[in-house]
């Protein structure tokens, strides 16, 4: 099986360090591509309009060719006009009439709207799982719009997303990202803030476990005047689960004024899980505020045994510990029911 | 707020050019017969003439690097690699031809011996023209010498650890410094002496272009002590110039050493230098490095803490104005239980100079228990300029506390006001600012150097505002 390599930084660095990209040797890429039937829309309103026909997309970085240029099977494009915030959930469930999903979904949110769209991919069986998606967004001025997408597929799947995302003037793009499933999840997001005042806010959780891989290059270009990014990144790794994560902030030329803040932490739960990290931050423009800070350590000791103390033995300690650090990320989503999905998911994972 | 037109340096005394005149200047190029005759000028032993002949079939093996900046100016066809000043090595400054001895002069390394030192190197072009120590070391079993006359009197020692820490194959431009190496100093300080005050080498490359490839061996033994400092100057050519120089540092169980470094190399240089320490257990490596010259510089120390309970700090600055593309940083390699590194590194890029600040930090599976924190922060003089920040973090335990934070900005309009609201006029806020940045790694150096690298910013920022 041909090796491909995937998910290129921006910048490369030396390639002893082991994070310019990805080689990935046994991924089987699906070559008969059947309808993928089992998706689920539910959407509380007609401002938000959903369309099966979507013209050609494109990503200006994306995991890699050989994934990009696939057929897509599913394909929806959703146009934006509500003015308050509605939601439009789309669930799309895995099992062995449907293991392989190849979606190509464009979301254009039009001037001064503001909607929720969240995304779930589930494996609902065991087989071997193939998901790849490429996920288009325009946001128009002083658009609103809140992306959710949770990866909920199983540990034998494979999960592929490519993010591309363009914001208009005072637009405000927010993502949270919870990442809990497949043999590997590789995750390739990309905005151009491109608007002045456009802002971009990208929350992500993602918990491994067994031999579970996560290769995540979050990339910001801020062009815009006064244009903000944050990302913010909480994982824990368990067993011999890996993580590389890659981000990048860049400042271009024009972009006064511009902020961006990178925070990566992650959480060991055991001695044979591995992090790997490589927050860039790039800037050829001088008056602008750039920080990132990245963190790596075991649960905090003092904290268990205190947890312990109260009667709670060590796993349940550590659940708590694991909850708590993800709280301020899954408490941001306002479903309920989606919220207590996570909450439900990571208690699993971590047993 | 009005901005300030900051001038390129006022490079004065390290611009001062001497004729090019040599003893011996091998022809450009870099050729197997080159290669052997550079050995049989330097009348090196078989083993050298062999190894030097092994690492160039590396060099012609090996890739340019595949990230960083632009290389593509080099061509060793136009680089000269060994260049044998007019004169022998001396223990006296009045041994010295006056021209050589002026130039060494004017950069103060006679003075600063007199008045600092313990020991002192002094490079000029491919060889050390001066070497000397003071006679209680000597007494003291420290060895401090050229590399040529540690390889003959120290064979054994030499090449027990001559390229062994920073092997060949590391990257071509180490290989490169294997085949045509020359000069450099190599320290050897005994069990539980303490070297109270610093040895400097100072590496002065005269001849327009052509290559400096200095070798320094330093082997601090069990419970030892020492501070090396390092210098280095050109005046500036029209073509490239090339440093390719190679620093092995050997720290031993219990032993101490601070690696000092002011780099002031000429526009025209690209700076290709290898350094790397190991680090014993319960020893300490620190780095202290300022890079303000060069056009092109890629130099990453490495420190690989192999002892338990070793330690490596590194505190360094580069400075970046027009044409110039420092692209610098640290390494480290946790290896063993209860290790720990501390990293503050800063930058300043200025009048279009871009300055990368590019890391590792590795934390191996059997290094429990320890501690790695890095710190950098990067400042914009002005909107043509790049700054950027590559760190790989690579953690490989649960057992660590590891954390990393940057910054980029440019100076603060608030901190500029408040300077001005106190009497100072703009410039010299800007210039009592950037100083203030600085002065983490200045207030490493000892005085005289603090005050060298004082000089350096003040002369990048004052000699051009107003």
């Amino acid at each position: 099986m041909e090796e491909m390599i995937l998910n290129e930084t921006p910048v490369r660095t030396s390639r002893n360090f082991h994070i310019n990209d990805i080689k990935l040797k046994d991924i089987m890429i699906p070559e008969n591509m059947t309808s993928f039937h089992n998706v689920l829309i539910q959407q509380d309103t007609s401002d938000i309009s959903i369309d099966e026909n979507i013209d050609d997309i494109s990503c200006i970085y994306g995991v890699g060719s050989p994934l990009m240029n696939m057929p897509s099977n599913k394909t929806l494009k959703m146009t934006i006009n509500s003015k308050s915030n509605k939601e439009v959930k789309v669930d799309f469930s895995f099992n062995p009439d449907n293991l392989n999903l190849m979606d190509k979904i464009e979301l254009i949110a039009n001037e001064n709207t503001n909607a929720t769209v969240i995304l779930k991919y589930e494996a609902t069986c065991n087989e071997a799982c193939f998901h790849n998606l490429i996920l288009k967004v325009f946001a128009h001025e002083n658009s609103n719009l809140n992306v959710i997408i949770i990866n909920f597929m199983n540990l034998s799947s494979h999960h592929f997303m490519s993010i591309d995302n363009e914001l208009g003037d005072y637009a405000n793009v927010n993502y949270t990202i919870i990442d809990l499933g497949g043999k590997e999840s590789i995750t390739n997001y990309y905005s151009n803030l491109v608007g002045k005042a456009s802002q971009n806010h990208i929350n992500v959780i993602y918990l491994g476990k067994e031999n579970e891989l996560f290769d995540l290059n979050y990339i910001g270009e801020l062009r815009g005047e006064k244009s903000d990014i944050h990302i913010e990144v909480e994982g824990a790794l368990a067993d011999h689960s890996k993580k590389h994560f890659k981000g990048t902030i860049d400042f271009k030329k024009g972009a006064k004024k511009a902020k961006g803040n990178e925070n990566e932490s992650c959480m060991l739960l055991s001695d044979t899980a591995k992090s790997l990290s490589l927050p860039m931050l790039l800037c050829s423009e001088e008056d602008v505020e750039g920080n990132h800070s990245s963190s790596a350590g075991k649960i905090g000791k003092s904290e268990l045994f205190y947890l312990m103390s109260r009667g709670f033995n060590e796993k349940e300690a550590m659940k708590l510990m694991v909850r708590a650090k993800f709280n301020h990320i899954i408490e941001s989503i306002k479903n309920e029911t989606l919220k207590e999905e996570i909450l439900q998911k990571i208690d699993e994972r971590l047993d | 707020m009005k901005k300030t037109n900051l001038e390129e340096i006022n490079r004065n005394i390290y611009d001062i050019k001497n004729k090019d005149e040599y003893d011996y200047k091998i022809k450009k190029g870099l050729t197997k017969e080159i290669i052997e005759e550079i050995s049989k000028q330097k009348n090196d032993p078989d083993w050298m003439r062999e190894f030097r002949l092994k690492a160039l079939e590396v060099y012609n093996h090996l890739e340019l690097p595949t990230w960083g900046p632009d290389l593509s100016e080099l061509n060793m066809d136009e680089i000269a690699t060994y260049v044998r000043p007019k004169t022998k090595l001396s223990t006296s400054w009045d041994d010295v031809p006056e021209d050589i001895k002026n130039t060494f002069d004017q950069l103060g390394i006679p003075e600063a011996e007199k008045a600092s030192l313990a020991g002192v190197g002094a490079q000029y072009d491919s060889e050390v023209v001066y070497h000397s120590m003071k006679e209680e070391l000597i007494k003291q079993g420290v060895i401090y010498t050229d590399m040529e006359t540690a390889i003959r009197e120290y064979p054994d020692l030499v090449r027990e650890h001559f390229m062994k820490c920073v092997p060949v194959y590391d990257h071509k431009f180490v290989a490169l410094h294997g085949a045509v190496w020359s000069g450099g100093s190599f320290v050897y300080v005994p069990k539980g002496v303490k070297v109270d005050i610093p040895l400097q080498s100072y590496f002065r490359l005269n001849s327009p272009e052509s290559g400096q490839f200095e070798h320094t061996l330093i082997i601090v033994d069990e419970g030892a002590s020492l501070h090396f400092i390092e210098g280095c100057s050109a005046p500036k050519y029209n073509k490239v110039n090339l440093h390719a120089g190679c620093v092995e540092l050997y720290v031993r169980d219990n032993a101490y050493l601070r690696y000092s470094t002011i780099e002031n190399w000429s526009k025209n240089m690209l700076n290709l230098n290898t350094k790397k320490a190991i680090v014993g257990r319960n020893a300490k490596m620190e780095w202290v490095s300022g890079s303000f010259g060069s056009k092109i510089s890629m130099l990453y120390p490495m420190s690989i803490l192999n002892g338990e309970n070793s330690k490596t700090e590194f505190t360094g600055i580069s400075f970046a104005g027009h044409g110039q593309n420092l692209d610098n940083g640290f390494k480290v390699v946790h290896n063993a239980k209860n290790t720990s590194s501390v990293v503050n590194a800063k930058s300043i890029s200025k009048n279009g100079g871009k300055c990368t600040y590019r890391s590792l930090v590795r934390v191996n599976e059997n290094a429990i228990n320890s501690k790695s924190s890095v710190s950098c922060e990067s400042l914009m003089l002005d909107d043509i300029s790049i700054s950027d920040t590559i760190p790989v973090n690579d953690i490989r335990t649960d057992e660590v506390e590891f954390s990393h934070e940057a910054k980029i900005g440019k100076i603060s309009d608030k901190a500029i006001f408040y300077l001005m609201s106190r009497g100072l006029s703009e410039e010299d806020a800007k210039a009592m600012i950037v100083r203030g940045f600085a002065s983490s790694v200045s207030k490493e150096l000892p005085v005289e150097y603090a005050v060298e690298m004082n000089n350096l910013i003040n002369l990048e920022l004052e000699g051009s505002i107003g």
